[in-house]
This record gives structure tokens, sequence and C-alpha cells, in this order.
């Protein structure tokens, strides 16, 4: 009797601060296993399906302006691939300040911009499992970067532009080793790019180079979760 | 005697009553801000923070910010045309 009695306060006690389980990212944003078509993308899952969740909560506490939807992390195939090959993708939406300076940019610039700023240290936090990079059967990383196009919605609609990055295991791995630099992994990288619904193809970004904003950005007055490192 | 106890306490509840209620201009105030706590999550968050105090702002007020903020559907491509499952 007592210990319901416990168990009834720490459940109002939850209730009424918000609680862990609502501190906690939603899980849905990685690709459940079922979903995937292939035995290959199944075992992946199921052998690093805990680091992914980890890699979801790092994103969703440690960049609170970035925004990952439902499904938007899993083992996917590029389209353009014609065997089976599986790369650990992270598609982000990324918020920010309206800018004068970005907006000006041609968009291959926009484009350097974004991957500068936010690949490296995604490629980062996508190996972090040891496991994970060891695994053959993972070939590669892809990063879709989306954000808001600096023009007037259309219809009340905003517009996003967005560049898919796909970069193959041995040259993530080189990058993250410091064998190479950023220029050389985004001239290695297949880039396509997006202009709202429109597809603009293969594009050859601008000169990229390590951008510290990541790790160097607060949003104001923003407060972990209790026993949140970042 | 019981009668006596009796009215002390009807003035006692009129006066607690009289003093939790809202005058009308007040009510006329909440009434033209009445979406000032839009939903019990903006009220936690203003709770939270009162005058004076830093404000803190966490992942879920955040969350909840962007998608009250959010323009519509935008005008984007899925993913489905990038990658398969």
């Amino acid at each position: 009797m007592r210990g319901r009695r416990i168990v009834a306060a720490v459940l109002a006690l939850l209730t009424l601060t918000g609680g862990v389980a609502l501190a906690a990212p939603p899980t849905d944003r990685v690709l459940s296993m079922e979903k995937y078509t292939t035995d290959k993308a199944r075992a992946l899952a199921s052998r690093h399906g805990r680091a992914l969740q980890e890699l979801n909560a790092g994103i969703y506490h440690c960049w609170p302006w970035v925004d990952v939807q439902k499904d938007w992390i899993g083992f996917y195939r590029p389209k353009s691939t014609q065997q089976d090959d599986r790369y650990l993708s992270v598609h982000i939406y990324i918020e920010q300040d309206p800018s004068q300076v970005f907006a000006r940019l041609p968009f291959e610039e926009r484009a350097a911009g974004m991957f500068s700023r936010y690949v490296g240290p995604l490629l980062r936090r996508m190996t972090k499992d040891p496991a994970l990079t060891a695994d053959a059967s993972l070939d590669g990383f892809t990063a879709l970067l989306e954000w808001m196009k600096p023009v007037p919605p259309i219809n009340g609609r905003p517009v996003h532009e967005m560049i898919a990055i796909f970069m193959d295991r041995e040259s993530a791995l080189e990058y993250l080793s410091g064998r190479t630099d950023n220029r050389t992994l985004s001239a290695r990288a297949r880039v396509l790019g997006f202009d709202g619904e429109a597809a603009l193809g293969a594009i050859r970004i601008a000169p990229t180079w390590d951008d510290s904003f990541v790790t160097t950005y607060k949003v104001a007055n923003y407060q972990l979760e209790p026993g949140v490192t970042c | 005697m019981r009668s006596v106890w009796g009215r002390l306490l009807l003035l006692t509840a009129v006066l607690v009553v009289g003093a939790g209620c809202a005058t009308g201009e007040e009510w006329g105030t909440w009434y033209e801000h009445r979406t000032h706590f839009a939903s019990y999550d903006h009220m936690g968050f203003s709770v939270r923070n009162t005058e004076g105090s830093a404000p803190k702002v966490s992942r879920q007020d955040m969350a909840l910010a962007r998608d009250e903020s959010w323009w519509g559907k935008p005008i984007t491509v899925s993913q489905e045309q990038i990658l398969e499952r």
C-alpha cells in the first residue's frame, strides 16, 4: 500500500513538473525496423538502434535550433545507387534568423555555408559509437540540410532550400581522422540541390571550411535538461 | 450561538469569494488578452519565468514555440524523393 502511494506521488510529481518522459526526444525520429525494405537495412537497424536513438537525443538537446522530424534518421539507400548501399542518413531543418548577407549569396555559396557549419559536427555525432563505424555493412553517410529560403512566402507557404550530401565511408572517415580537410570532403561528396520543390540536380558548391558555429553558438537562456551533457 | 457562528461563517465565505473575484475592469482586461496563455505549456513557461528572474528556455519550450509559429506547410521536396527505405 505504501509502495503504491510512493509510485502515485512520483507519477503526480512527474506530471506536474513536466517529467522525465516529456524531456526526452520523440523516438519516432528514427526510422523503425519494420519500415526497412531489405534484410541488410534491417540488420543494421537491429545492431545500431540504440546508437541512432542516442544520435537523435544528442541533436535534440544540444542543437535546439535544429528540427528533426519523423523518420528523418535511418540507414537509407540513396536513390542514385544501383545496389543496396546503406548510408547512415540524418535530415535536419535548420532554423536561423533572417540575414541579408546570407540572402545575397548565390545558392552554391549558401549551400557551402551550411555544409561548412553542419557536416563536420554532424559526422562526428553520427560516428560517436565505434561499433557503427566498424560495421562493414555501412557504406557511407548522408546529410540532408534544409533551411528556409530567404524569399517571401508563396501563397502563405515558406519556401525551403535543401542540399543532400552523400559521402562514401572512406571519405568521411578520412576527414574525421584529420587526414583530409573539409574542402576535400565537400569536393569528394556528391551534392544534390533543391529549391522548393524543384530539383537542381548535382551541384558543385563553393569551397567549404570548418565553421565553428555549432560549437560556439548558444541559444539565449537555453537550459539543458537535468542530466544531459553536450 | 449557532446562528452567530453561522453568520460569521457566511460573512467569511463572502469575503473570501469576493477577494478571489475579479472586478469588471479586470475581467475586461482578461477578455481582451484571453489568449495570453495560449496553452497549458505556455502557461507553464510563463509561471516558471517570473519577473526579476533570469528566463530559462527548455528544449520543450523551443519545440512548442516552433510549432505555434509555423507558417504553414513549406514548399520543399520530400525525403522519399532522395532516399529509399
